[in-house]
């Protein structure tokens, strides 16, 4: 049986090593590169990109679907696990809410990116027209940033009052900082009936918050009348295709930070299995979704959409496409059948073809559609029919995803990615249980 | 040498440089080839509107025919015997102007009837001289319109002014007045008869404002008129039920007509998911002084 000092030993944040420290420096030197050539798009404009007339919506869009899909983890693991009283949550539900607060922070980053006048920023709400999901997905990735922070940030309280006492006298200025963030949590009855209660509504609103997120987020695809994205079951295939995305990235660091932190007696196989079950469900639901999305179009479809579904199936695209359906999608699903493919090893390579495959399906959801408008390319360069990113595309987009890293970097250094109050509230009320019935 | 002081040499050495490259310069101006400029002149009538002649410069750059900017162009009626300058006209952006003749009677006119027009292009160092000479009788269009049997009718005649007589077997347009392109209608050739008359029936239901319908009766770019053209104003249209709908609130519209239903349901989910968050920003407050 672990006692408190041995759970607050193991779960607190701890001083970065030199592995550490090197992939720091690393995510800072991409983000810096990326930052130059994100300079140089402002400056040059966007010409130093690939996009052009048709291909409008490229690599930064293809991004920021994807980091919207991701912040969805906050919504499925904390929100749905707490409200269904799935208690081997408490261990993963730290880092969900941590990679949820770095994607949606990103996702809101991103989009600026894209604009080719961020300068103009402010016209998007002085100039908004409420009918358009532009304006919806203007209010709703700030309502979800600060709607994830607040649901990161009340379950940390009873922590930081914790991580405020224990460094007092080996690291009084680490001390000072969580004990301002504890906001003098002293444990008092009228404190965590605050706390419990905000949690409690917190963790009720994400989840339509996190819905709308989703959804409007389809629909700023579903509302332009294009092939490929005129359909209906775009929301439910978006928030299918989120929490599939979600849950990928939550295996994956889940099995990082296991390992870098050495929280193998925390993180079990046990949750490892639990993760591959919940994976498995997301990627049947999506599978599902894009059987609707691509077979029924097949029959139904115009001469149009034919050309599309073609490029997609036996196309240009069609290796990417079947990458992502095939590898990303069906063999996880396979996989995670098995109880050893639940295994943690299995899971995270798993974990990282699911994030790999959502990334790369948000390019083929963006791109192959923008080349194919209703009425045909005509009298434009050769290059212009078709869409792969420049250098400047690349770099500023590696730099997102390492920014997006190096908050996790940076909360999981001064977080306890495990929370450390409520370990031991199970803990205690797992020995009481135990007491009640020996006797 | 005993003249040749190096003073004065020095000074003849600087003068030379400097003026070296400006006589070059002139020397590149006057080798430089200039090009071929043509006009085109095309004189229209409005029957109790205005005259006016549309004109066009034209130069082939770089195997390309375009039109050429700030030219100046100098329009003069002549005859055999005598001159006059009506004026000067500065072509556009793209090699246009229109050239308004007030009146007709300040042009001179030989024993035919015939105006003769020259445009003159002086040249430039660009530019050769060009110039183009437009010859064109007067010629008018009497227009009626009224209803027999139920049937809406346009009747013209042409005439030639300079001879007051008819002007027979000679084909006039007929079209629908439109704001961007006029819209044919009837035959496709109407030719007037002995009387130098045309008789035009005009269908029902074309749609317009208030049912006032301008028919317009052409005589389309003739070799001795130019084109003349007559409106004549109707009530045989039919009044067009105007799509107002973008003054609606629609999810097309502008800010200011968003449909009620969004301003309410955004508005409301904004307020309360924000009245939530701003409970439970108070709550950390509340926490803090517990």
């Amino acid at each position: 049986m672990k006692t408190h000092k041995t759970i607050l030993r193991d779960l607190k944040p701890k001083k970065f090593g030199k592995r550490d420290s090197i992939w720091t420096i690393s995510l800072i030197v991409i983000i810096i590169i990326g930052l130059i050539a994100y300079i140089d798009q402002l400056i040059k404009g966007q010409e130093v990109t690939n996009m052009r007339d048709y291909a409008l919506w490229g690599i930064y869009i293809s991004n920021f679907v994807f980091f919207v899909a991701t912040s969805f983890v906050g919504t499925v693991t904390v929100a749905i696990l707490r409200l269904t009283k799935n208690s081997w949550r408490t261990p993963l539900v730290r880092i969900a809410e941590i990679i949820s607060v770095a994607a949606i922070i990103m996702a809101g980053i991103t989009i600026m990116i894209d604009m080719a006048r961020p300068d103009r920023l402010l016209n998007l709400f002085i100039h908004a027209r409420l009918q358009s999901p532009i304006t919806w997905d203007v209010v709703i990735i700030p309502t979800y940033i600060v709607i994830s922070l607040l649901l990161l940030y009340f379950p940390l309280i009873p922590d930081f009052a914790i991580l405020k006492t224990h460094f007092k006298k080996k690291k009084p200025k680490l001390s000072k900082f969580y004990g301002r963030l504890a906001l003098n949590w002293t444990g008092s009855k009228a404190q965590k009936s605050l706390q419990e209660k905000s949690i409690r509504i917190i963790a009720i609103m994400i989840i339509p918050v996190g819905l709308l997120l989703q959804t409007i987020d389809a629909w700023l695809f579903s509302t332009t009348y294009r092939i490929g994205w005129d359909s209906t079951n775009f929301a439910p295939y978006f928030i299918s295709g989120a929490f599939v995305a979600g849950v990928g990235a939550l295996v994956t660091l889940i099995y990082i930070i296991r390992k870098a932190k050495k929280l193998e007696n925390y993180i079990t196989d046990y949750h490892f299995d639990k993760l591959g079950k919940l994976l498995a469900l997301a990627c049947l639901i999506y599978l599902y979704f894009n059987i609707n999305e691509y077979v029924i179009p097949l029959f139904t479809a115009k001469k149009g959409e034919l050309v599309h579904l073609e490029t997609l199936f036996t196309g240009s695209y069609s290796i990417l496409f079947w990458a992502v359906t095939v590898i990303g999608l069906i063999l996880p699903i396979i996989v995670l059948m098995f109880k050893k493919g639940r295994k943690p090893n299995s899971m995270f390579i798993i974990g990282l073809i699911v994030v790999i495959g959502s990334w790369w399906k948000r390019f083929v959801i963006v791109t192959p559609t923008l080349l194919h408008p209703f009425l045909p390319i005509q009298g434009v360069p050769e290059s212009w029919h078709h869409y792969f990113p420049s250098l400047h595309e690349w770099l500023i987009t590696l730099a997102t995803l390492a920014m997006a890293f190096l908050i996790i970097t940076v909360c999981v250094r001064y977080l306890p990615v495990i929370p450390i109050q409520r370990t031991i509230d199970e803990m205690e009320a797992s020995e009481a249980n135990n007491k009640n019935t020996e006797s | 040498m005993k003249y040749l002081n190096p003073r004065h040499l020095v000074l003849f050495i600087l003068l030379s440089v400097f003026i070296s490259p400006l006589l070059s310069q002139k020397l590149e101006a006057q080798d430089k080839k200039k090009i071929k400029l043509r006009i085109k002149a095309d004189y229209t009538k409005v029957i109790d509107h205005s005259s006016f002649i549309d004109l066009s410069t034209i130069a082939k750059i770089n195997k390309k025919n375009a039109g050429i900017a700030n030219l100046n162009l100098t329009i003069i009626s002549k005859t055999d015997d005598d001159e006059v300058e009506l004026g000067q006209a500065t072509t556009n952006h793209d090699g246009k102007v229109r050239f308004l003749i007030n009146d007709l009677n300040k042009l001179l006119k030989d024993t035919l009837g015939f105006y003769n027009l020259r445009v003159k292009f002086m040249g430039d160092d660009s530019f050769k001289k060009a110039s183009k000479t437009l010859s064109f009788k007067d010629a008018h269009i009497e227009t009626k319109s009224f209803t027999k049997d139920s049937v809406n009718y346009v009747s013209a005649t042409l005439k030639d002014v300079h001879s007051d007589s008819v002007l027979t077997k000679t084909s006039l347009k007929v079209n629908v007045e439109r704001l961007f392109k006029s819209l044919p209608i009837g035959e496709q050739f109407n030719y007037t008869d002995e009387n130098g008359t045309i008789l035009v029936p005009i269908e029902r239901g074309i749609p317009c404002i208030d049912g006032k319908l301008v028919i317009e009766v052409i005589l389309n770019d003739s070799d001795d008129y130019g084109t003349v053209k007559a409106l004549v104003n109707t009530t045989f249209g039919k009044s067009a039920v105007i799509d107002n709908s973008f003054e609606n609130r629609t999810l097309w519209s502008p800010r200011n007509k968003t449909p009620i239903f969004i301003l309410i349901f955004a508005n409301l989910l904004i307020f309360t998911i924000w009245g939530i968050i701003i409970y439970l920003i108070t709550n950390l407050f509340r926490i803090n002084k517990s």
